[in-house]
């Protein structure tokens, strides 16, 4: 039996998390915080795809694990699918989700306050935002590399709140 | 009856291992369960042509030897499941069924955020879950 998790908490719980790591524990070591933020990510893809792989058959190479991701797994976590993959067939996939539900609710405009302070407002407001993308880098890579696909993930904000995950296989 | 159930991880490193026997007979079905890998790993490279059944996670009956048979589950990330039990004629369809709530249980115990991945799984919720599937197994194939 599936058992359900409030979105709103999870959002929270997500944006605290982000929080706690980039202002409390690693306030002055931002690189450090995305390492953790990544790690935490990265165990519950772990955990996650031994849950949703359960009842299917092993998948005979990489295009079918990632359809996967794109597919079932990406509509257990955000009760929809990618929207877009492309592949160069060299280990490289770049996976596209144009209304990501963890960015929905985030706007990349400044707040007034901050571009009179700094000059470089939008570049703090979208590192910001970066921050919160660490998470789910970390739950693809887990999820791939549990499935056997060694593999780094990276994430790109082009125009919100569409989001794209690029996958670069380690051969 | 089942004797013993094996979970070895995708280094072929053991995370779960347990036998259901009075005698002194653990180091001879951990024996069994040993030689079961090379089987397993037999069938996953040089898969049967079999079409609709190629890749499925349940791999069916591995060998039998004189005394056991021993049946084998191999999941998508390269977890191997492993049944040694002394029943004669089995029926496939409650193999299976063993083994899929052999693997519900493996998920359940491994989404615990205290364990650690590729570590032996000492959760004693997990063994008593085990442990009642497995008699479950000996009295669906009695009646």
């Amino acid at each position: 039996m599936g058992r359900e998790v409030s979105e709103s908490c999870v959002e929270s719980l997500l944006i605290e998390m982000v929080s706690s790591y980039c202002n409390r524990f690693y306030a002055d070591k931002q690189e450090l915080a995305a390492r953790r933020i990544e790690a935490i990510g990265y165990q519950v893809g772990h955990q996650l795809s031994e849950r949703y792989t359960m009842e299917r058959p092993r998948f005979s190479d990489h295009l079918e694990a990632i359809k996967f991701i794109c597919k079932d797994f990406w509509s257990e976590i955000f009760k929809k699918q990618i929207d877009n993959l492309k592949t160069n067939h060299r280990g490289t996939f770049v996976l596209q989700d144009n209304h990501f539900r963890w960015l929905s609710r985030m706007s990349i405009e400044s707040s007034p306050e901050m571009v009179v302070s700094s000059p470089d407002g939008e570049d703090k407001a979208s590192q910001a935002m970066s921050m919160h993308l660490y998470f789910p880098c970390g739950i693809i890579r887990g999820a791939l590399s549990n499935l056997g696909i060694p593999c780094a993930v990276s994430a790109d904000i082009s125009s919100l709140p569409a989001c794209s995950f690029v996958i670069r296989i380690k051969a | 009856m089942i004797v013993c159930v094996a979970i070895v991880g995708h280094q072929n490193n053991p995370l779960y291992i347990q036998s259901f026997t009075e005698g002194d007979d653990a180091l001879k079905l951990h024996h069994v369960v040993h030689c079961s890998l090379d089987v397993v790993d037999e069938r996953v490279n040089n898969p049967k042509k079999s079409g609709p059944m190629l890749n499925e996670t349940y791999l069916g009956l591995l060998y039998p030897t004189e005394n056991y048979k021993v049946y084998g589950y191999l999941t998508n990330t390269k977890v191997k499941f492993i049944l040694v039990t002394t029943d004669l004629d089995v029926k496939d369809a409650d193999v299976r069924n063993f083994f899929r709530k052999f693997h519900a249980a493996y998920v359940d115990a491994v989404s615990n955020p205290f364990h650690v991945p590729g570590k032996k799984i000492t959760s004693k919720t997990f063994a008593e879950r085990i442990s009642t599937i497995v008699k479950a197994f000996g009295l669906s194939s009695a009646g």
